[in-house]
């Protein structure tokens, strides 16, 4: 192994590189999948109930219920821009307070309240709208609540945002895109054209041209998947561990790519082969989205292994006792993965003499 | 026309695409993955809160709150405060309440009793403080103490309290346009394979012209298009309503996306550079259907989008029933679409032909 030849060809994918559909699809499509996720999933999957309120006077609820974890509020200037935000569905239900509002209240005089309701409004979102704003109407007029809440909670097991379960799914997407897609694409470009049969007949090796593809998967991998975490704020307290952890899991992926590389006829093959294997490789990601399906069916896939000690530090805060385990299987499955390439890459050999 | 030439150049590419692994594997998943993804999905909307209670003495009030169960909160009554725990541990109820066996007194009294309420440990914080108003407000209507409010509640659109859409259904147009684009992709990689291959010019020395080639590619693009955006939305219910509507709705779509095909064609070289191309074009002509799952979060900009006019009328007429009088000029509008974008897409492939 020439390390020089090593990185002449590696120094021409990097230049060549940014002219592929490949390459910008792994700096882009990571990047856009994250900001669509934490935008999309800030909202679609918020269970919570939004009001919208045009205040004509200055009233003191407007701040009250802003204050309220349980209802998204939303200011409007006038009643028809509100009424146009509930028929669009953009709110549940809208709100119209008075010039005397407050006055009225604390008058006890009995006050009007013109509500809008969407109608694919839940009727959950309704009750608890209509009970917040009388809760806080009571608040505004001094009344103590009848009784007092003590809350229990029963078991263990923590909430996790919709937006920190689809985490893990982008950081592997980033790996597997730049490692796999990456790697694999390029490998098979060359086959393709025949420049790889060009390659091995230069005092290149063909071990040199897979070790080259593999290292520009590996360090766009390991780059986009850092890049995606310090997007997403998740680099947690222990970010050398965590590029560790991303560099041996773009090792992972910029194998597989290369052995399908290898093992595909072209292009279309390996496309194809890369949508059944999806499947696999995404799988842990899937199963950590929902904590109804049995955790240890994750354990199967050898994504896992690299999945699980990222969310175990960036999400839970553990450090390297934690991951120990299975950062060490990652570690042999990668050694399995050389040798799987190596026996290509030695049938390669035979075949270009 | 000669419709020989183009019946033998139909049946090639037909032949073609399902040789290609990556069109036939795309094909075949998509047929099984969104029927997958459907059926998985919950077929109803649960828009009540489940509140499970335990209360040793019933308090009056609480009969009034059960026969609201229509109104978005049902609360369950167990026998034993271990039930009660149970339930919500195992999901059964978002929260549990222990009323004190003193409670009506108390209250009576004008003291103010303590409600224990359970929740799951993975209760998010703002789903607790909903409870908590939700308890309050109970609380409120036991000691009879009423809110000098007058609600003046008005529906905006048809009120769906009680049927609500499920939001696998609202899926549906979602399904339609994906299924759709998929056949995109294999038009488009068929047409460039033409073009890489430089076949396209072998076919025109032939007694074959230009029209009979692009007749031939049409009619593969929209009986793939269209047979299998049928077939999904068949199967996921979506033809349960207006059939005729839907099928002119998924016709003229599948005119759509070929004409979208020719114009990718045009502009790619190879498989990869069509794939380049199809991605935006997917996701543009996809923005319409998220939009429907997340209603009022995109402006009126999106009808600028051909594929609006299918997925609207989609939606509406799969889910709300709605007929012809309603969904005439959606269907112009996409036909009027259709004759624009497949004229431009023969023009600029023409040209790459020529």
């Amino acid at each position: 192994m020439n390390l020089r030849r090593v990185s002449v060809l590696l120094g021409k994918e990097l230049f060549q590189g940014p002219k592929s559909f490949m390459f910008v699809m792994t700096i882009v499509a990571p990047v856009v999948i994250s900001l669509v996720i934490s935008l999309a999933f800030g909202t679609l999957f918020d269970h919570r109930p939004t009001l919208g309120i045009v205040d004509e006077g200055n009233s003191r609820l407007v701040s009250m219920l802003d204050e309220l974890p349980s209802v998204v509020g939303k200011a409007y200037a006038t009643e028809t821009e509100l009424k146009d935000a509930v028929a669009k569905g953009a709110i549940d239900s809208g709100l119209v307070l008075a010039e005397d509002f407050d006055s009225s209240v604390l008058a006890g005089e009995r006050v009007e309240i013109p509500i809008y309701v969407w109608g694919e409004s839940l009727a959950q979102d309704r009750l608890v709208i209509t009970a917040a704003v009388a809760n806080q109407v009571r608040e505004l007029a001094g009344q103590e609540a009848p009784v007092e809440i003590k809350s229990i909670t029963l078991g263990d097991e923590e909430s996790i945002p919709w937006s920190d379960r689809m985490l893990p799914f982008v950081v592997l997407m980033a790996v597997v895109i730049a490692g796999l897609g990456l790697s694999g694409t390029s490998l098979l470009s060359e086959k393709e054209r025949r420049t790889v049969d060009a390659l091995v007949i230069t005092p290149a090796t063909i071990g040199e041209v897979f070790v080259a593809k593999g290292l520009l998967g590996i360090i766009l991998g390991t780059f986009m998947g850092v890049v995606i975490l310090v997007l997403n704020q998740a680099l947690g307290s222990q970010p050398g561990l965590l590029v560790m952890l991303l560099f041996l899991g773009s090792i992972m992926a910029a194998e597989i790519g290369l052995l399908a590389g290898s093992l595909a006829d072209d292009i279309t093959a390996f496309f194809a082969s890369m949508k059944i294997m999806g499947i696999l490789l995404y799988a842990p990601v899937v199963i950590y989205m929902f904590p109804g399906i049995p955790q240890w069916i994750g354990h199967i896939f050898p994504t896992y292994y690299i999945v699980e000690p990222i969310i175990q530090i960036s999400q839970r805060g553990g450090g390297w006792p934690e991951i120990a385990m299975n950062t060490f299987i990652l570690l042999g499955l990668n050694i399995l993965l050389v040798v799987l390439i190596a026996v290509a890459v030695s049938r390669k050999r035979q075949y270009a003499v | 026309m000669n419709w020989r030439p183009i019946g033998a150049l139909v049946s090639k590419d037909f032949t073609l695409f399902f040789r290609n692994r990556f069109f036939a594997v795309i094909t075949v998943l998509s047929l099984v993955m969104f029927p997958v993804i459907y059926f998985v999905m919950p077929s109803s909307v649960d828009e009540t809160l489940e509140i499970g209670l335990y209360a040793p003495v019933l308090p009056p009030a609480i009969q009034q709150i059960q026969e609201a169960e229509d109104e978005g909160l049902r609360l369950d009554v167990v026998e034993s405060e271990e039930a009660l725990k149970k339930g919500v541990t195992e999901g059964r109820y978002v929260a549990g309440l222990a009323l004190p066996a003193d409670m009506t007194e108390k209250l009576v009294l004008g003291e103010a009793p303590e409600i224990e309420v359970y929740f799951a440990s993975h209760t998010p914080e703002d789903f607790r403080d909903i409870i908590d108003i939700v308890i309050t407000e109970m609380a409120y209507l036991q000691i009879g103490q009423p809110l000098d409010i007058d609600w003046q509640p008005e529906i905006l659109g048809p009120d769906m309290a009680g049927s609500q859409i499920p939001q696998r259904d609202r899926l549906r147009p979602l399904f339609a346009v994906f299924i759709l684009m998929t056949e995109t992709f294999g038009l488009a990689g068929l047409l460039s394979e033409e073009v890489e291959r430089r076949t396209a010019w072998a076919l025109l020395v032939t007694p074959m012209t230009v029209k009979e080639l692009f007749t031939a590619k049409g009619i593969v693009g929209v009986v793939l298009a269209f047979s299998q955006a049928l077939l999904i939305l068949a199967v996921v219910g979506g033809m349960g309503e207006q059939p005729l509507i839907m099928v002119i709705a998924l016709l003229l779509g599948a005119v759509l996306v070929t004409g979208v095909a020719f114009l990718i064609a045009s502009l790619g070289k190879d498989f990869l550079s069509v794939t380049a191309w199809g991605m935006p074009a997917l996701i543009i002509l996809s923005i319409p259907a998220f939009a429907i799952l997340t209603p009022g979060e995109v402006s009126s900009w999106i009808k600028a989008i051909p594929s609006y006019y299918l997925t609207d009328t989609v939606y509406r007429v799969s889910n709300l029933g709605i007929g012809w009088s309603e969904v005439w000029h959606n269907l112009l509008i996409l036909a009027g679409c259709n004759l624009v974008i497949v004229a431009a897409g023969i023009l600029t492939l023409r040209r790459k032909f020529q």
